[in-house]
């Protein structure tokens, strides 16, 4: 078990001028278990495949516990990975693929079909032991997959999207027995996905990157709470944060036709750049204004029921409904709005989030 | 009749390619069990039958067929095993590590092979016979000498073939075999090998029907008739005119036909699909 550090770690593919990590730093606790999401191409495989050695660093340093390893080949690193697509040893069982790190590493026999019986029985896997990959399912192979990993006893795991492959309930299933299964081995993992509700639920701290660059690595209450800048406030969280620009006013911005107020230093720092300010909400963090109090008018283009929740989608009066992208707001869903309708959404002051409208970053509002 | 149409022709087709193949063969067989040795006293298949000619071949101390018949099988089976190691082991580099000249020596892999070994058998002959001075193990005359032209010369379609196969390995199973510990030879003989098994059992049977049947190389290469191999050798039946003994050349094919069919039944094996099946979702 051990700390991971990357030490503005850096990755130029060859022939390829822009980088596809940019002096990634992230340091991460003994045990902890950390994700790393963004959208696709941004560059989480290759941090991943830098931390296991198979990517080399152009620039930085990667360390595992005190031990700089950024020169050292993958099997000195004391890692195991789980790829995305299992990469299984098609020629080998179930039993000979966990073994096969034990037996290179000279592990007596009888402690090799041990370790992988335990492992085999933590994973479920035990009818299986004598069946080759091709013969079991995408689920079975994903667990060969982890329980290779385990039986190594390895200092970090490394996960390269292992869901990715299996059905939407197995997913969420699998998603909590990782989790937990992590949580009792008390093994230093590194989990890469581009699904941002896995990166939630699994997380102790999620890493949020977007072409190379680190946009922010909190813990997902913060994240979802205090977003960094627009990129990470429009990425976490589903359906996405309302983000658009309104006009500043004296004491905070004009949405619609009510005046949402923005910490003073917000207003400050955004009428230096223009007069205009980036403003966010949460789809959750808006009711429906009663008769006659103040709110933002907005005509319903569709309702989305989900049975618990219901969300309504829909644009400003005079906007274009198929070009803006649409304002989503959480409603009771025995409500009886329906398309067509204009309804008036009250924002809730403390739940907003402003931005700058040229960097996107996020502006003060404590 | 609809019978027929839909899969009674294909049996129809299957016969007639089946006549076809075993035609030359059974005419061969009979030839070799006719003893008027000659091809047109064979054109009544199994007309006379007798062990005469296998007897001829196997006595005549003249044309020492037992000794061909081994130099054939070890020059073969050397060929075919040296072909199949050194081809898989370029194709490994090729398809597996990323270095400077890494295109350019693909490319000119694929040149060099489109140029026919035959065209160079001058330049060959000159070559052993200078290496005979310096190094006479392997120089003109030596078996050994002609194995290493055969695997120079076969290197180049070998390679490139078993390139085509090995990327169908996916690189994922190097890599997570690589963080399991294991050095670039564990991969190579303990994994990669085994999945590209039916690559490696049509190049090496392919490498061993060739060399075989090679015969020009084989006869300027080869002088002594006690070193020389079965194609170089049996020629020397019917080469002479008036005295083609055609009996005993075919009985001669028949015996070393043998070897072939029974690698090929063993090798048949491994000539499968559908073994990295499993290894990765896809
Ligand atoms: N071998 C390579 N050679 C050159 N460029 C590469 C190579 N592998 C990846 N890249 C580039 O590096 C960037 C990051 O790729 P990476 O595989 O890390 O993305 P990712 O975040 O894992 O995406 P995904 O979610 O689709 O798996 C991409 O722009 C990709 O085009
Ligand atoms: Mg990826």
């Amino acid at each position: 078990m051990a700390s991971v550090t990357f030490d503005r770690a850096t990755r130029i593919y060859p022939g390829s001028e822009h980088p596809a990590v940019d002096k990634l730093d992230l340091q991460i606790q003994d045990g902890e278990f950390l994700v790393l999401v963004g959208p696709s191409g941004c560059g989480k495989s290759t941090s991943l495949r830098m931390l296991a050695g198979l990517e080399e660093c152009s620039e930085g340093r990667i360390l595992i516990g005190d031990r700089d390893v950024t020169r050292l080949q993958p099997k000195d690193r004391d890692i195991a990975m789980v790829f995305q697509n299992y990469a299984l040893y098609p020629h080998m069982s179930v039993a000979e693929n966990m073994a096969f790190a034990l037996k290179i590493a000279g592990v007596a026999k009888d402690e090799r079909d041990k370790r992988v019986r335990d492992a085999a029985k933590l994973l479920d896997l035990e009818p299986y032991l004598d069946r080759k990959p091709k013969a079991l399912s995408g689920g079975q192979r994903q667990r060969v997959a982890m329980g290779r990993a385990i039986v190594r006893e390895p200092r970090v795991f490394l996960m390269d999207e292992p869901l990715s492959n299996l059905d939407a309930k197995l997913r969420v299933s699998t998603r909590t027995q990782i989790a937990s299964l992590q949580r009792r081995l008390g093994i230093t993992t590194v989990y890469v996905t581009h699904d941002q509700v896995e990166a939630m639920t699994m997380g102790d701290r999620v890493a949020v990157l977007k072409d190379g660059v680190l946009q922010q690595c909190d813990t997902p209450r913060h994240l979802y709470d205090r977003p960094n800048n627009v990129f990470v406030a429009g990425f976490i969280g589903s359906p996405a944060m309302n983000i658009r620009d309104f006009p500043l006013t004296q004491n905070g911005a004009m949405v619609g036709d009510t005046e949402i107020p923005l910490h003073r230093e917000a207003v400050a720092m955004a009428g230096r750049e223009g007069n205009t300010v980036t403003v966010g909400f949460r789809p959750e963090d808006v009711d429906l204004a009663g008769d006659g109090q103040p709110g933002v008018p907005v005509e319903v283009d569709v309702i989305e029921e989900l049975g618990s929740d219901a969300f309504l989608y829909g644009h400003l009066p005079g906007a274009n409904p198929l070009e803006d992208s649409p304002i989503i707001a959480r409603i009771d869903p025995r409500s009886t709005i329906k398309r067509g309708d204009t309804v008036h959404l009250a924002i809730r002051p403390h739940h907003v989030h402003a931005f700058s409208p040229t960097s996107g970053e996020r502006l003060p509002d404590a | 009749m609809t019978w027929l149409r839909s899969t009674g022709w294909r049996h129809l087709i299957g016969l007639a390619t089946l006549v076809f193949a075993l035609f030359p063969i059974l005419f061969v067989i009979s030839a070799s069990l006719n003893p008027s040795g000659t091809l047109v006293g064979s054109n009544s298949l199994f007309s006379q039958l007798t062990l005469a000619n296998y007897r001829n071949l196997l006595d005549d101390p003249m044309h020492p067929y037992a000794k061909w018949f081994l130099n054939t099988m070890v020059i073969g089976g050397l060929t075919a095993v040296g072909t199949v190691f050194l081809g898989a082991c370029a194709a490994y580099a090729f398809s597996r590590f990323r270095f400077r000249g890494r295109r350019t020596g693909l490319l000119t892999l694929l040149l060099v092979q489109m140029f026919p070994q035959l065209l160079a058998y001058v330049a060959i002959f000159l070559l052993l016979l200078s290496l005979k001075d310096v190094f006479p193990v392997l120089g003109l005359g030596s078996r050994l000498g002609l194995v290493m032209v055969y695997l120079g010369g076969a290197l180049g379609v070998n390679t490139y073939l078993m390139y085509g196969f090995f990327n169908t390995v996916p690189r994922e199973i190097d890599e997570s075999a690589k963080i399991d510990g294991a050095s670039h030879a564990q991969i190579f003989f303990g994994i990669i090998l085994r999945l590209v098994a039916p690559i490696l059992a049509v190049i090496g049977l392919l490498s061993f029907v060739a060399t075989i049947n090679e015969f020009v190389i084989a006869s300027v290469v080869l002088v002594d008739p006690d070193k020389q191999t079965l194609a170089v050798g049996m020629y020397q039946f019917v080469s002479q005119q008036f005295s083609e003994h055609w009996g005993v050349f075919a009985a001669g094919a028949f015996l070393g036909a043998v070897p072939v069919v029974l690698l090929f039944q063993f090798l048949q094996r491994y000539i499968v699909g559908g073994l990295t099946a499993g290894a990765v979702k896809g």
